[in-house]
């Protein structure tokens, strides 16, 4: 932002091209040495910034690093295949275990065996997913030194997910680490995803490169991204910008405490040193969010390149409601009727009616509840997809749905989950 | 061969909105000067976009159904004519400004390091919008209020070639089949639809990725559009360029085009323009900027309901600029009337364009700083805002500042009430509207934070700038 006014200090438009109001414009650049100097500030602008940012890290990883800063020991991982759902529903699907409900005390119990030295380990982070804000979620643990003591600590949830727990100073951490467990206690939300733990020695370079993964972990698009950008995980322990906010903050303070004693150290003035700096900060923002559209072009190619509209419907999430809704067309009249959708989700009943369109289409978008019978016409349609409570009885021609809600139809098309029916 | 269709029809738009803005400014008040082509070329696509708009509105009204030559006849003749007009008026002064305007350069005064810096930035803009037009013309209608309230309307009106009326749940009911449709927010108004249905009839078909063009086009054209006005608000041609970027390289904003489908985009953009615009007739007392405010505040009226109310939130800002002597006090009237105004309506519990006012205030701080400070959404522009108040709070209020000032000012104040007082706090708390709603406010503060921040600079005792900038048309 070196030359924000074409008023100040520079001829920033041609003469030909300035009114008349404009003329004002300051003398042009003096000479040589105004034209190194600029360079000569950069470079002390960047070591500044350098500067900054080595001394907020160091000041971050003192106050966070639990114990040694270098430790021998590495992160050990306890992979889904090592866990133990010991109490809860659920089923090992891809690299996570999708917990789909408690047990009938509204428990669910993950465990795994483990051998960890309890001071090489102060840290256990879960992946865990999909958790309502207020969750009780629990870290169990056993030792050697009280082998019949299980020991536990909240774990917090953020966004839906669980935090890194620091036990290190816990008093109860200690010997030999012989089991970890993850505990839920009260109902679940939606199903839940845990994708393993680790058990972390915490030092300093991993605790960097886990806030660097998180900053840069791909986003992909998702149904929350036209509301809001995360900038990297879902779950983020130092958010990016307030940390170039900090450094852009610092780093001007330090210029400024610098050129009060030393006069000479910049010929730019102090504004044009502050825009640089926040200039620099938003720009390595910038960088990361190109570098996440970049990835997400591979992203979307590999899902929509190359293919026809309709097969990019048959590559989306809906396909199998898409292709449904195709077969339906084809069994219904060209010219527009009307036709009621139902479905338990939101997300079905919405993208069912979009694919039904020109037909006259009603679709409740937040609620899965139908009209009365009564609003139902003959000649009216009604797509159904994993909707439960409707029943037809083929032999009498009727429709029944929630409160006793009849009415006579007649089946036009019928796949597992999804049916179309006419109204007679 | 249809999507060579698709972009000769939306340029054609384009191209009309650029011809009706040379019929009707005078080059030497506008071409002549800095900033002044890329003015007419960005707003050209918004006034363009409008029209098309509007035109299709005539023809459902007429009974004349949608088709390419029904739509794109008009707007080759009007372009024609209007092109035509333009150079009886003024087609030689027009060159005189024009051609060596294009064909400036850097020249040899001017620092190598600010004109690497210009196009180094023009560079990393271009890639930002090549990544967004491969976005855009792959991915199907992917965002979830595109598909249930926007372009349900959009692909009605395409296959029956005309606008039909949708409406609420108990009318369509009652209604006979196909005189009434029905989708999640019947009550929107259809100017964005109607950019789709145009698109889709180019195509010749329903291609829910394609017919989203004119998101990534509002885009670029705002670009131009912003990066003119900077420029003919005396910004050098490096500030007004680094503007532009901060303003496009919004993650928020840039999802708006790449996941298209929403109105939030051009309720932002036209809202902006409009603003910038309608400053520029109280400074130029042009006829011609009066002509381009209002026809960009007509479209903010039918692109979202709220457009109305930002329109309102405009007013004393404009009022400022235009009695500078008496200006700050009919503001500070008007905010008082509206702060009563909303009290007494809060105590009624009256519902409001969707929100229900309740007087009961509960600000969602958390939801608010998360929204605006921690989350990638703005990058650092709230930081940067903050900053820029605090450093230039002397120069809020002083002439030259104090219109985009008390636009903000009144911005936020609608944002932030809104939040407080009405149902509207549940989707700040669940990041579902806020950031949406502060993106029509957005690039009004972008340019705010950098007129705040030179006028800063300049009340320091040192110029900010010692080498010269890029000299760019």
């Amino acid at each position: 932002m070196a030359e924000l006014d074409t008023r100040a200090g520079a001829s920033l438009t041609s003469p030909q091209n300035d009114t008349p109001s404009d003329s004002h414009d300051a003398a042009p650049p003096s000479s040589a040495a105004t034209a190194s100097g600029p360079r000569r500030d950069v470079l002390r602008a960047a070591l500044i910034f350098l500067a900054v940012l080595l001394a907020c890290a160091l000041g971050y990883l003192a106050v966070v690093v639990p114990g040694a800063w270098f430790p021998r020991a590495t992160p050990q991982t306890l992979p889904v295949k090592n866990l133990t759902l010991a109490r809860g529903v659920g089923r090992v699907i891809g690299n996570e275990l999708v917990v789909s409900a408690p047990d009938a005390n509204d428990i669910t119990l993950v465990t795994a065996t483990t051998n960890l030295r309890s001071s090489d380990y102060p840290g256990i982070a879960w992946s865990v997913a999909n958790l309502r804000e207020d969750a009780d979620v629990r870290l169990l643990w056993r030792s050697d030194f009280q082998p019949d003591k299980l020991n536990s600590v909240p774990i917090r949830v953020e966004a839906g997910h669980t935090l890194p727990t620091i036990v290190a100073k816990n008093p109860a951490w200690i010997g030999q680490i012989t089991g970890v467990a993850l505990a839920i206690h009260g109902p679940l939300a939606q199903p839940i995803l845990i994708g393993g733990g680790v058990a972390k020695p915490m030092g300093a370079i991993e605790t960097i490169a886990d806030r660097w993964h998180e900053w840069f972990a791909f986003e992909p698009w998702n149904g929350a991204s036209i509301n809001t950008i995360t900038g990297g995980a879902d779950n983020q322990q130092l958010p990016l910008p307030a940390v170039l906010a900090v450094l852009v903050g610092a780093s001007a303070l330090a210029a400024f405490a610098i050129r009060r004693r030393r006069s000479a150290a910049f010929t730019i003035a102090m504004p044009t040193l502050l825009a640089g700096f926040f200039v620099a900060g938003w720009l390595a923002l910038d960088a990361r969010w190109t570098w996440n559209l970049l990835r997400q072009e591979n992203a979307t190619a590999a899902q929509y390149g190359g293919k026809d509209s309709r097969d990019k419907h048959l590559a989306s999430e809906d396909a199998p409601l898409f292709a449904f809704v195709q077969k339906a067309l084809t069994v219904m009249p060209s010219t527009p009727v009307r036709i009621f959708v139902a479905a338990d989700a939101d997300y079905f009943r919405g993208r069912a009616a979009y694919h039904l369109y020109p037909h006259s289409v009603y679709f409740n978008a937040r609620d899965n509840a139908l009209p009365p019978a009564s609003s139902f016409h003959a000649g009216d349609w009604l797509l159904v997809f994993q909707r439960h409570g409707i029943q037809f009885d083929r032999t009498q021609g009727k429709l029944r749905w929630d409160g006793n809600q009849t009415v006579n139809a007649e089946l036009k098309l019928l796949e597992p989950g999804a049916a179309l029916f006419v109204i007679r | 061969m249809h999507i060579i269709a698709l972009w000769i029809g939306w340029l054609l738009a384009w191209a009309l909105g650029i011809a009706a803005l040379l019929a009707l400014y005078r080059p030497s008040t506008t071409l002549a000067r800095p900033g002044g082509i890329a003015i007419i070329a960005g707003c050209g696509w918004f006034v363009g976009q409008f029209f098309v708009t509007l035109w299709m509105r005539l023809l459902a009204i007429a009974h004349v159904p949608f088709g390419t030559v029904s739509i794109g006849a008009p707007l080759v003749a009007l372009s024609a004519i209007a092109a035509w007009i333009a150079w009886r008026r003024h087609g030689h002064a027009s060159l005189r400004h024009v051609g060596p305007a294009l064909r400036a350069r850097p020249n040899a005064d001017v620092a190598n390091e600010h004109r690497v810096l210009w196009f180094a930035l023009l560079g990393w803009l271009a890639l930002r919008f090549g990544l967004l037009l491969i976005e855009v013309l792959r991915r199907p209608l992917y965002p979830w209020d595109a598909w249930t309230q926007w372009a349900t309307k959009a692909r009605v009106w395409y296959d029956l070639r005309t606008i039909v009326p949708f409406g609420g749940e108990s009318a369509w009911l009652a209604a006979p089949v196909g005189s009434l449709y029905y989708d999640a927010a019947p009550n929107y108004p259809g100017t964005v639809p109607l950019t789709q249905v145009w698109s889709a009839t180019l195509l010749g078909r329903w291609d829910d990725a394609l017919i989203n063009l004119p998101w990534w086009l509002t885009a670029v054209a705002f670009g131009f559009a912003l990066y003119g006005f900077l420029r003919q608000a005396r910004m050098g041609a490096l500030a007004a360029l680094l503007g532009t970027w901060l303003a496009l390289s919004l993650p928020i904003l840039d999802a708006h085009v790449a996941l298209a489908g929403y109105a939030d985009l051009a309720m932002s953009t036209y809202l902006t323009l409009t603003a910038l615009s309608s400053l520029r007739f109280v400074r130029t007392r042009d006829w011609a900027d009066l002509v381009l405010a209002l026809v960009l505040a007509a479209a903010c009226v039918v692109i979202k309901n709220p457009g109305k109310v930002w329109l309102l939130v405009l007013i004393p800002g404009i009022l400022v600029a235009w009695l500078p002597r008496y200006g700050l006090r009919i503001a500070a009237a008007c905010f008082a009337v509206a702060s009563i105004g909303a009290l007494v309506l809060t105590r009624i519990g009256l519902t409001l364009l969707g929100y229900h006012l309740q007087l009961d205030f509960d600000m969602p701080w958390n939801g608010l700083s998360e929204a605006y400070f921690t989350f990638a959404n703005w990058h650092l522009l709230f930081y940067g805002a903050l900053a820029v108040a605090l450093l230039g709070w002397r120069h809020l209020l002083s002439r030259e500042l104090a219109p985009l000032t008390i636009i903000v000012a009144a911005g936020a104040a609608f944002l932030l009430f809104g939040f407080a007082f009405t149902n509207a706090r549940v989707w700040v708390e669940d990041q579902s509207t806020v950031n949406r709603a502060t993106l029509h406010l957005a690039p009004l503060i972008v340019v705010w934070m950098l007129m705040t921040f030179r006028e800063w600079s300049l009340a320091q005792s040192a110029p900010i700038a010692v080498v010269g900038g890029a000299t760019t048309p």
